[in-house]
């Protein structure tokens, strides 16, 4: 083997077995992967040329760490670069999303539908339904008898929400909340439209929200993670749909962007702690060893990617000093167990991570997710509901109030929802104290609170049976784009160019800031 | 048919026009004030004086009643025989709805001006008052205030400093006027008050200092009364005190200050409570308590 040449292309650093290359081929004349490797190295640098002669320049150098600045500098196309500046002063600095994954009803939460009381066991109209395709899970049922909500409602606060029983604490801050009654989705099933809410398509492979926060806004901390995960112990285990990281993921944005997943108890990041025998200053010395490799290898190939391994080494290092303190509760004032309650100091009950997320949150991370699972609730929905909201209401109540305490829910914005709703109808056996409900796109109910949202609101509205939208409807796209705007972004300018495309969580369908909920 | 009625409406409008226009009134044409500053926002910039697709434009009244290729786009009186409300009021995802190319479509209450103004006979003149219905005007923009000055010319200077400071110097937004963020988040323990001292000399570009949990005293908080654009100030978790908030509160345009979990009290946040700029103070975990005016907004309070 000629050794020039060996010496020249071993492009071998720390990693083995990732994709092969032009240059794993057997039978491919040199000139041609010479060629390849011109043409490679001569993209990349154009790229990197025109982007420090952009308007980033000093956004870039200021708002990033070193490693994470090397990564945006050698993003590939300038067209597409972000700046790491919003395109005008945002009303949010960080957003906190309880998710609630399975799609809770909106009849026995936000959307009250008091007319319905005197409609038990009634057929729904046809005239309501109007020809939409039902799922295969009630399509065959003989009759699709309504069934009104078990639980009662009540007006409170100034706001004059009509809050259900179920949730008392949220009752006492729903000032806070501007509840959005209109939401509709394209989906009819969890997959693809939980993918749709997360990652505004219903196809995996695309960022999520927190993914594009983290490429067009970069960090607020550069010792933690921009976008966090933490998925809930659930209080019980009904119809439960499956969450994966693709619902957090980075998609063709680099992989830097993806969340990273908290996990419960003594070890909330895998792998961030040395092994015995390695102690901070060798493992320090190593990574500044495979740093070193893999910026030679930079300079000779120019792929972005290599910066984004890079960027990952750094962050876990410096995870090793930043987790351990966030974890650490024990500088929590006695007041926070009041009002996140007692199961806030059990790792991975949803408590806990609402009072992580306030501690992420405090930090500068930029979007938390939480996800609780159970709310498909097919059948035996009165109690499971039942046995999700008093899990969840007095933490999420808690954490509105302690955000608002703190003076961080000016800037953060806090948003309640799942992926779709449920029917009116009630799925199997109907009876005044058990039902199910099966899944309806076409309208559902979320709330969002503080970071610029106009609290003491309700926006949209549905027809007697929550079937179809009446006034103001809300896509999911539209959702993003205010979300995006409230973080001084224009959906319509943060973008990435992929497969030809410049791609933006709004997609290629038109999507609007809903004007009518900010502040 | 068509046409000649077009003709004829289009020869009543001028005359009706001509006639007013030598009328005085204080109240303004519904047409003038709420209809054209619609059709400028969203439909001008592809029917206007650059482009005109279709044929169409729509940047003046005798254009609009023209209409375009395929004939006219308004029937007076009757919206739902008007091109231009079908294509307005058409599904999102239609491909001929108006404004395209995923541009954002037109307001309900947008929708209902126009509505209203076909209803009503489509005349140029016919005054705002005429019309019952009308949804309330959108409230005019404030005009942009600068904030700050444009730091772009000291960008080099900027950087350099903030990297040598181990602090982050953060643009508000691309409005260049809108001042930096001073950030602290990642290395909270490195910001004292020496770090403020040094960035005194760049003080009109900074509006907002994050500095929570930061070694910064009194006297930085001193020297962060001298900030003149700044606005907004975080010091949960400091050891400001009195002495510190006295100066801080000669700071003009201040809005915004959270003093969560620090050692102050009522006498101490005395002066920023005096301060009339001051639209926002965070005290909880202090062991100051009222909240009353002439804060104008209550931190803690639920």
């Amino acid at each position: 083997m000629n050794p020039s040449f060996h010496d020249q292309h071993d492009f071998c650093s720390d990693h083995g077995g990732e994709h092969p290359t032009v240059w794993d081929l057997p039978h491919v004349p040199l000139a041609l992967k010479k060629e390849w490797l011109e043409l490679e190295t001569r993209r990349h640098f154009l790229g990197r040329g025109a982007k420090a002669l952009g308007w980033a320049g000093l956004a870039t150098i200021l708002g990033r760490s070193a490693p994470q600045l090397l990564a945006n500098a050698a993003a590939p196309e300038p067209g597409a670069m972000p700046t790491f500046v919003p395109h005008y002063a945002p009303k949010a600095k960080r957003a906190i999303y309880l998710f609630m994954a399975g799609a809770p009803s909106q009849f026995e939460t936000w959307d009250y539908k008091p007319a319905l009381a005197d409609m038990f066991d009634k057929d729904l109209p046809e005239s309501v339904r109007g020809g939409q395709v039902l799922t295969g899970m009630t399509a065959s049922q003989a009759r699709l008898p309504i069934a009104p909500s078990m639980y009662k409602f009540a007006q409170q606060g100034k706001a004059g929400h009509w809050v259900s029983e179920l949730f008392p604490y949220t009752a006492k801050i729903s000032d806070e909340l501007c509840v959005i009654k209109s939401l509709h989705t394209d989906a009819i099933n969890h997959e693809p439209a939980i993918l749709q809410i997360t990652t505004g398509n219903m196809f995996p492979g695309r960022p999520s929200i927190g993914a594009w926060l983290s490429y067009g806004l970069g960090a607020v901390n550069e010792e933690l993670p921009t976008f966090v995960v933490m998925t809930s112990k659930m209080p019980i285990r009904a119809n439960v749909q499956a969450l994966s990281n693709r619902l957090w993921s980075s998609g063709f944005l680099s992989p830097e962007h993806a969340a990273v997943a908290l996990r419960a108890g003594s070890d909330p990041v895998l792998y961030i702690n040395n092994p015995k025998g390695v102690d901070g200053d060798l493992r320090r010395a190593m990574i500044n060893g495979v740093t070193d490799l893999n910026r030679q290898l930079f300079e000779r190939v120019g792929d972005p990617e290599i910066n984004a391994r890079i960027a990952q080494y750094e962050m876990a290092f410096r995870m090793q000093t930043s987790v351990p303190e966030l974890t650490d509760f024990s500088d929590e004032p006695a007041a926070t167990w009041d009002l996140y309650g007692p199961k806030a100091k059990e790792p991975g009950t949803f408590a806990y991570n609402c009072l992580m997320a306030r501690r992420l949150a405090e930090r500068g991370v930029r979007f938390t997710q939480v996800f609780l699972r159970s709310w498909d609730n097919h059948n035996n929905l009165p109690n499971n509901i039942k046995a999700l909201a008093e899990d969840s209401d007095q933490p999420t109540a808690g954490l509105i109030t302690d955000l608002k305490q703190r003076g961080l829910l000016d800037d953060t914005v806090v948003i309640w929802g799942g992926e779709f709703g449920r029917t009116v109808y009630s799925q199997g056996t109907l009876r005044p104290d058990n039902y199910g409900r099966d899944h309806h796109p076409r309208c559902f109910s979320m709330w969002m609170a503080g970071g610029g949202v106009k609290p003491g609101i309700s926006f949209g509205e549905t027809d007697d049976f929550s079937y179809n939208i009446t006034r103001d409807p809300v896509h999911i796209r539209d959702l993003h784009a205010t979300v995006m705007h409230l973080f001084g972004i224009d959906h319509n300018k943060l973008t990435f160019k992929f497969q030809g495309l410049d791609q933006k969580l709004t997609g290629v369908l038109p999507a609007k800031v809903i004007d009518g909920i900010l502040a | 048919m068509a046409f000649s009625h077009n003709v004829k409406f289009f020869l009543a409008a001028l005359l009706t026009a001509t006639s007013a226009s030598t009328a005085f009134s204080a109240e303004p044409a519904l047409f003038e004030a709420r209809v054209a500053p619609i059709l400028e926002e969203h439909c001008v910039e592809c029917h206007g004086p650059e482009k005109h697709k279709g044929k169409l434009r729509l940047d003046s009244f005798e254009a609009l009643i023209v209409g375009g290729e395929s004939d006219e786009v308004v029937t007076a009186g009757d919206p739902k025989a008007s091109e231009l409300f079908r294509r307005i009021t058409l599904p999102e995802t239609d491909e001929d709805v108006m404004p395209s190319d995923g541009k954002p479509h037109l307001s309900s209450n947008e929708i209902k001006v126009i509505e209203l103004w076909i209803a009503g006979g489509a005349s140029p003149t016919k005054r705002v008052g005429e019309f019952a219905g009308l949804p309330p005007p959108k409230a005019p923009k404030p005009p942009y205030v600068p904030l700050t000055p444009d730091w772009r010319p000291h960008a080099a200077e900027l950087t350099a400093l903030a990297n040598s400071l181990h602090v982050r110097l953060v643009p508000r937004s691309r409005i260049a006027t809108d001042g930096l963020v001073l950030r602290t988040a990642s290395a909270p323990g490195r910001c004292d008050d020496a770090v403020l001292a040094k960035l005194a000399r760049f003080a009109p570009f900074i509006a907002e200092a994050e500095l929570a949990r930061t070694k910064v005293t009194d006297e930085g908080v001193a020297i962060l009364g001298t900030f003149e654009n700044l606005v907004s100030v975080d010091l949960t978790r400091t050891k400001v005190t009195a002495k510190g908030l006295a100066a801080l509160a000669q700071s003009k345009k201040l809005q915004s200050v959270n003093l969560t979990n620090t050692a102050v009290d009522d006498a101490a946040v005395a002066p920023l409570r005096a301060a009339h700029s001051i639209k926002r103070l965070w005290l909880f975990g202090t062991k100051a308590t009222a909240f009353e005016a002439p804060v104008t907004a209550v931190a803690g309070e639920l």
